[in-house]
């Protein structure tokens, strides 16, 4: 098999491979190191690549294998994580030049659980400065959609969605907390999962909003984020906010069987008239091709809709304002201008306002509860329009009214899940004329990433736009 | 709440402790502005029985 074609395994052949000694790690590392090597210099995906401290493990792994050990479930598998992730040894830059010389002493929770299982980490990835979104000049670089290099591979886990799209390892992590996962999932042409809230430890993970914050797989395939999230999902003592709850085998409900589910589609996401033609017919057929496989199909309201991305953005910048205090006080030039704008834009709300905010997250989070009560699962676009020009968010803001088509429009898409709480995650459903992917959005009840999963699953088996790659 | 100008946005980051170079007035006036707009219609909404609590308590 060419390099080619191993890169783009999914992490679960990849570990049966090397547990049946078909592949060795080093090799497996290799082919990736090869591939970022010729492509990344462009896409921009990694911040850092640990290319010596991977071989290493790699041959531990090989080592481990030959000798005959026991093999975790992700053995010899190359991973990236977003760096907002801390992993012993390597700065936690935050894409942001106010943290490159953070290095940290221990790995986040869910990096040591990735490790723990087998994983080989390959390095940190790139993301919109401090995950806050609207970075206009990234300091390791622009971060490029592997489907069109001028256009905006989403965030903010930037390198995630493209690392997992164009094979530069196996699978990685993001961080969500208005669609970061999703959105470059979306974009990119992958699957990406945001947990419930509680589901997954936030333990050395940089904050942005603590209340939303959810830490997260992206993968080639449902199956691949269904088997990270098992591994990473639990109870972690040092995130005391993590539920006790039993984490079951996600793949296990993975069977492609949707019948009896019943599905709602977001009348005001997938109508609204922000949302592009070719993002509602996408939509609109992934729906259809979910009815076809037996779910029940029919249409929810969420009247709240219009107002969630305002909302988000209020409640998660403030305390992003909040966090960065001192930093914006002491070293405004260090931080990227829209970056810098934002936070101080969110320090002047007025308290009575973030307050409303507050309480509309609560009505918001009730009346996604009450569809959730009446469907198995809601389906949505992941965002309003497929990727854009890289260019229309370098575009500098001359007026309020450039202000709520650029932010509060497209979170709207993405923060509903996450004002609520809830699982949610994207798959692709399709691709623009112009040859850019689609995501269709399955929001699921607290809890229950497994029904989202499973729908998600299914659809891909029915489809088959998780099969496109990238041109080189 | 009226629309704010760029000096008083000034004098409410001098107030607040955030620094606020003049390469910044002009868009953090507008974002100030537009967020106070597009929040606006969260005061229609019924929330006077609604707690502002972020998440439900998890009862595991």
């Amino acid at each position: 098999m060419g390099g080619e074609d191993l890169a783009f395994l999914s992490a679960a052949e990849l570990a049966t491979l090397v547990r049946t000694r078909q592949v060795s790690p080093v090799e497996l590392v290799r082919v990736y190191l090869e591939r970022i090597d010729r492509l990344d210099g462009r896409l921009r995906a990694y911040i850092a690549v640990c290319r010596h401290e991977a071989v290493a493990a790699a041959r531990r792994a090989e080592a481990a294998v030959i000798a005959g050990e026991p093999c975790g479930p992700l053995h010899g598998v190359p991973f990236a994580v977003k760096d907002q992730f801390d992993a012993r040894g390597l700065p936690t830059t935050m894409g942001s030049r106010v943290l490159k010389d953070l290095v940290p002493d221990a790995d986040a929770t869910v990096v040591a659980r990735l490790r723990a299982a087998g994983g080989v980490l390959l390095g940190k990835l790139n993301l919109t400065e401090f995950a806050l979104g609207g970075t206009r000049e990234f300091p390791f670089g622009q971060p490029r959609n592997p489907w069109n290099v001028e256009h905006d591979p989403g965030g903010s886990s930037s390198g995630s969605g493209i690392a997992t799209a164009t094979a530069l390892c196996a699978f990685t992590l993001g961080e969500d907390t208005g669609g970061s996962v999703r959105s470059p999932a979306a974009w990119c042409g992958v699957v990406g999962l945001r947990p419930t809230w509680g589901r997954v430890s936030r333990a050395g993970v940089f904050p942005l909003s603590w209340s939303m914050d959810a830490a997260g797989p992206l993968g080639r395939s449902v199956g691949d984020c269904a088997l990270v999230l098992s591994l990473i999902a639990g109870r972690d003592d040092r995130d005391p906010t993590t539920s006790r709850r039993p984490v079951p085998d996600y793949r296990s409900v993975l069977s492609g069987d949707v019948r009896g589910l019943r599905l709602g589609v977001v009348r005001e996401l997938t109508q609204g008239a922000e949302t592009h033609d070719e993002v509602r017919c996408a939509v609109e057929a992934a729906a259809a091709r979910l009815g076809a496989l037996g779910a029940t199909v029919d249409e929810v309201s969420l009247p709240s809709i219009p107002l969630t991305g305002a909302a988000f953005m209020a409640l998660a910048d403030s305390e992003g304002a909040g966090l960065h205090a001192r930093w914006l006080r002491e070293r405004p030039g260090d931080y990227d201008a829209g970056t810098r704008r934002r936070l101080l834009s969110a320090g002047l709300l007025p308290a009575t306002l973030v307050h409303q905010a507050s309480r509309a997250r609560a009505l918001i989070r009730r009346q996604v509860l009450e569809a959730l009560h009446r469907h198995d699962a809601l389906l949505a676009p992941m965002a309003h329009t497929a990727a854009p020009l890289i260019s229309a968010g370098r575009a500098p803001i001359t007026s309020r009214a450039d202000v709520g088509p650029r932010f509060f429009t497209r979170r709207c898409y993405g923060s509903p899940a996450s004002l609520a709480g809830v699982p949610a995650l994207s798959v692709p459903c399709g691709f623009t004329p112009g040859e850019l992917p689609i995501g269709l959005q399955v929001i699921g009840r607290p809890f229950d990433e497994a029904t989202i999963l499973r729908v998600a699953d299914a659809y891909e088996r029915a489809t088959d736009w998780h099969r496109r790659r990238p041109p080189d | 709440m009226a629309e704010l100008d760029g000096e008083q946005v000034r004098a409410l980051a001098a107030a607040a402790g955030l620094p606020m170079a003049d390469e910044d007035l002009a868009e953090v006036t507008h974002r100030v502005n537009a967020f106070v707009e597009a929040l606006a219609p969260l005061a229609a909404l019924p929330l006077e029985s609604i707690e502002p609590l972020p998440l439900e308590p998890d009862p595991d």
